[in-house]
């Protein structure tokens, strides 16, 4: 199966100079920024049951309702409306939204790991122009936007890692073979944290490997704000659900570094093609939940995690364990495959070795290497809690998005952050789609016939024509073959019409596949 | 800062055999490490010192997903 995968990142938002600004108004505000002009196409919402459960059931409780209520909890009436209509589905493929009261940029499918790079830094490039609009629109204050996935004070939001595996393996087998994977990963995909937040730590541990770890109370559910899972169950493929899952992993930060953001999702999706073919090392964590925090806030850099059964071991050898079965079943299959080999040894070798080796590549070594060197420069005491806050608000600043004042932007600048996309290329991605996915279609489909569009979501697409409703069913459209002929209609055809006739005239789909059109679905609004 | 080899008791997850040739590898396609060896950080302690020390205490977010 070919690899397909995509980030949502949730950004913090701050107005400086303006105490009463109204976040929940001022969210609402950047996404609308980007364009202003409310008759775009509406997102299909019909398509999408939060409560739908990969384990095979449909959530029905309590606490579910209850999270499912505070998607509009916080929006005054005209607010919701203008929520309902807030979305920006953008020809690049991307979708821009207000989700819980936090701007979100959804990247386009990608099938290239640097293509997911480019789109990702794109999103950056969105969000700090849709800042500076609004910032324009106000009377006063600056709206500035953070990458990052805390306040300090026990809030945090997301940044999900989306991979679309097969529906054939149980999801038991996912379960078992990814946790060892997700609770130890963060050695190297971890953005750094001044500070603990939820319940006491360690003695000394002021600085923690992670953002998020502090956030997840149990292993497996649905929830993705008050009992967050490490693994998130909501079963929404956003594709065939016969033969699709959608992995939406939630328990990862969001990284400034492109490197750690490459790696971060490289590897995952190493991992899921090895668990896939059935190879995964056997691997049982003794208390998963309990060692993804203990390792984010070991001071001693120890990382033991207890193994089922009396052992220990700890993450680097986890990794390292991993890592082998991975090149023992991946390696030589491609580029790609092979660059994110190198560099997930190189990196298990560098954090074993001397970690400091990292700073450009890995977040939480970067971060931690300026602060050390702000504390020597201004005689600063991670034990006093006035100081302690000025690190944090260098913490934040390390996250702004804006080149001319964030910490990490500034390393990049210098040189010393590694970059693996050209500029170019992700100004580039702000635009156009990625040519080798669904995503090109939906993208040049707007940009197009963007008159002729109804609604759509990630796997349809609604047009309004003369002779009527005509859906586009996109939830198959993901081999190869089927995409380059989907691709090349919507570039070929003349019209929203002739699309449609261009479409009817393809060759038949591969067995099994029932791309094509559709009737249009009944929607309540 | 030392992670985990000192660990003698420490039941251990077997490690790789050995290391793979790196220069086996899709290298090319990869990023360079800068240039620099002993970066300049006087530039960056410069922008971390026009940080406001209280913007911390003041960012307030709502719980996101």
């Amino acid at each position: 199966m070919e690899r397909l995968f995509g980030l949502e990142t949730e950004y913090g938002l701050q107005v400086d100079g303006d105490a009463e600004a109204d976040m929940v108004a001022e969210s609402l505000a950047v996404v609308r920024a980007w364009n202003p002009d409310d008759s775009d196409p509406s997102w299909d919402y019909a398509s999408e049951d939060p409560r739908l459960d990969l384990r095979g059931f449909r959530v029905d409780r309590p606490h579910a309702d209850a999270e499912i209520q505070q998607e509009t909890r916080h929006l005054r009436p005209e607010q919701v409306e203008a929520n309902q209509h807030g979305d920006r589905i953008l020809c690049n493929g991307a979708r821009l939204y207000n989700d819980h009261t936090h701007p979100e940029y959804s990247t386009p499918e990608c099938a290239r790991l640097f293509d997911l790079v480019a789109s990702d830094r794109a999103g950056e490039r969105i969000m700090l122009e849709c800042a500076r609009r609004r910032t324009q629109a106000r009377s006063s204050g600056r709206l500035r936007l953070f990458k990052n996935n805390t306040d300090f004070k026990g809030h945090s939001y997301g940044c999900h890692e989306n991979h679309l595996i097969g529906r054939q393996i149980g999801f038991d087998q996912v379960v078992a073979g990814l946790v060892p994977f997700l609770v130890t990963r963060q050695i190297y995909t971890g953005a750094g944290k001044v500070g603990l937040e939820g319940e006491s730590g360690p003695p000394g541990a002021c600085y923690q490997l992670t953002q998020r770890a502090d956030f997840f109370r149990t292993l497996v559910g649905i929830d993705t704000m008050d009992r967050r899972a490490l693994v998130n169950t909501r079963d929404e493929p956003h594709a065939d659900p016969r033969r699709y899952r959608r992995l939406h992993i939630i328990t990862g930060d969001a990284n400034m570094s492109q490197f750690a953001t490459a790696l971060k999702v490289g590897t995952l999706a190493l991992v899921l093609e090895l668990l896939q073919a059935g190879a995964m090392p056997d691997i049982r964590l003794l208390d998963p939940v309990t060692a993804f925090r203990a390792v984010s806030r070991d001071p001693g850099r120890e990382w033991p995690v207890p193994l089922e059964g009396g052992g220990h071991s700890c993450a680097l050898d986890v990794q390292q364990c991993l890592l082998h079965a991975v090149s023992a079943y991946s390696a030589g299959r491609d580029a790609e495959t092979d660059w994110i080999l190198h560099h997930w040894q190189a990196v298990l070798e560098e954090l074993g070795r001397d970690p400091q080796q990292l700073v450009g590549r890995v977040d939480w070594v970067t971060k931690e290497w300026l602060l050390q060197r702000f504390i020597a420069a201004e005689g600063l005491d991670w034990n006093d809690p006035q100081h302690l806050g000025w690190l944090q608000s260098q913490d934040l600043q390390y996250h702004s998005i804006d080149p001319a004042e964030g910490l990490y932007r500034g390393l990049e600048a210098q040189g010393v952050a590694w970059c693996l996309v050209a500029e170019d290329r992700c100004r580039r991605a702000v635009a156009a789609p990625p040519g080798d996915t669904r995503a090109y279609f939906r993208g040049r489909c707007l940009e197009r016939f963007g008159a002729a569009v109804r609604r759509l979501t990630w796997d349809r697409i609604e047009l309004e024509l003369d002779a009527g409703l005509v859906s586009i069913d996109l939830s198959n459209c993901l081999a190869t073959s089927t995409v380059a002929a989907y691709n090349r209609a919507v570039d070929q055809a003349d019209s929203a019409e002739n699309l449609i006739s261009v479409l009817h005239n393809l060759e038949p789909p591969a067995a099994g596949d029932r791309t094509g059109l559709a009737p249009p679905q009944e929607h309540d609004t | 800062m030392k992670p985990t080899s000192s660990s003698q008791e420490r039941d251990r997850i077997p490690r790789p055999p050995a290391p793979r040739d790196a220069e086996q590898t899709g290298r090319e396609e990869g990023p360079r490490r800068p240039r620099l060896e002993r970066p300049d950080t006087d530039d960056i302690l410069q922008r971390m010192r026009r940080v406001d020390p209280d913007q911390a205490r003041r960012y307030r977010q709502r719980t996101g997903q």
